[in-house]
């Protein structure tokens, strides 16, 4: 049990912190939705109420969709793009998907490779490029999630100040799907950004985000 | 109710039934002259804007007000609001504790501003 948890700390932390941080989103946001249904002469919802709501729903999805589009892009981008002196960036001069005995493919593979990384054909072309995909699936499904929601939510609101609802078209072409939309994406992108940068020339003792506190700002992909 | 605070709207089921029916008591209060049915289906604050608005009680304010009566058309509902469009009216309504209740009525659009109505509480 000890060694599990230790083994699993990451994911297992996060997990948690995850939960927490969405159980008080739902406290907030329920407390923040019935400050607004006042001012509009509308009824208090229960905390159940709230969180099966499309105002809960959409706040979720809207950050859901940017997170994975953050690790989406990021998956792909750093196969071609790299930065010198970053641990977060591969070798410079390594741009692409690289040789099969870089990847441990085909020949390369080992005992221990996985089932699709031997099986060779469709198999591992759609393994090797499960990580992104996954991620990208994840995105499109939140961004069409917020669409959902978000227009659910939005149209009760224009209900409420006396016009028409919108069509699904009509949201997602609506100031409100896309100020929630870039709101969200501008600080992934600086997010990435700056750790890329940082990095190069910052240390975090023990950290793999970061380079071994002795190694040279020019040093990339290495982490300690 | 758990259609109620579903993620997709949920107009043409059960909630859109109940906000189509309440809309449509609330024109066939009109169309009898019943003011007092009337009043029992409009919101607290919608009450309030009719007898200041005519100085009058509610009962001989909201029917001196010429509203539109024909019957009503379909509800759409989204959250705890509904939209009812009849042929010469738009109505507005609100989900309270004590079910749907007509929150502005007699309203003519204004392009993208919102309706201009004669009941609006």
């Amino acid at each position: 049990m000890r060694k599990a948890l230790r083994d699993n700390g990451l994911s297992i932390g996060f997990g948690l912190l995850f939960l927490a941080a969405l159980v008080g989103q739902a406290f907030a946001g329920q407390a923040d939705f019935n400050d607004r249904q006042l001012a509009e002469a509308g009824r208090q919802v229960t905390l159940v109420q709230y969180v099966t709501s499309s105002d809960f729903a959409v706040d979720v999805a809207e950050n859901w969709q940017s997170e994975y589009l953050q690790f989406f892009l990021y998956v792909f981008a750093t196969v071609w793009l790299v930065q010198r002196g970053s641990p977060e960036s591969k070798l410079v001069g390594k741009t692409g998907t690289e040789s099969d005995e870089e990847q441990k493919l085909g020949e390369y593979t080992t005992e221990d490779s996985p089932a699709w990384a031997r099986a060779g054909g469709w198999r591992t072309a759609v393994f090797s490029r499960s990580l992104g995909a996954v991620m990208g699936a994840l995105f499109v499904l939140s961004w069409l999630a917020q669409s959902i929601a978000g227009r659910s939510a939005y149209n009760a609101e224009r209900l409420a100040q006396l016009q028409d609802p919108l069509s699904w078209l009509g949201y997602v072409g609506s100031a409100d799907f896309w100020n929630r939309t870039l709101q969200n994406w501008q600080s992934e992108f600086l997010a990435i950004g700056s750790i890329v940068v940082v990095s190069i020339y910052l240390r975090q003792r023990g950290s793999p985000e970061s380079k071994p506190v002795g190694d040279p700002h020019d040093t990339t992909q290495d982490s300690g | 109710m758990a259609c109620a605070w579903a993620v997709a709207g949920c107009g043409a089921g059960q909630r859109g039934e109940e906000a189509g029916a309440a809309a449509e008591a609330f024109v066939a209060a009109l169309a009898e002259g019943d003011g007092a049915a009337a009043c029992g289906l409009l919101s607290p604050e919608a009450v309030e804007q009719v007898v200041s608005q005519e100085g009058k009680d509610c009962e001989a304010a909201v029917l001196a007000l010429g509203l539109p009566a024909e019957a009503s058309g379909t509800a759409e509902v989204w959250g705890d609001r509904a939209q009812v469009k009849t042929g010469s009216d738009v109505l507005f309504l609100a989900e309270l504790e004590d079910g749907w209740k007509v929150v502005a009525a007699g309203c003519a659009p204004q392009g993208e501003r919102p309706y201009e109505c004669e009941v609006e509480g």
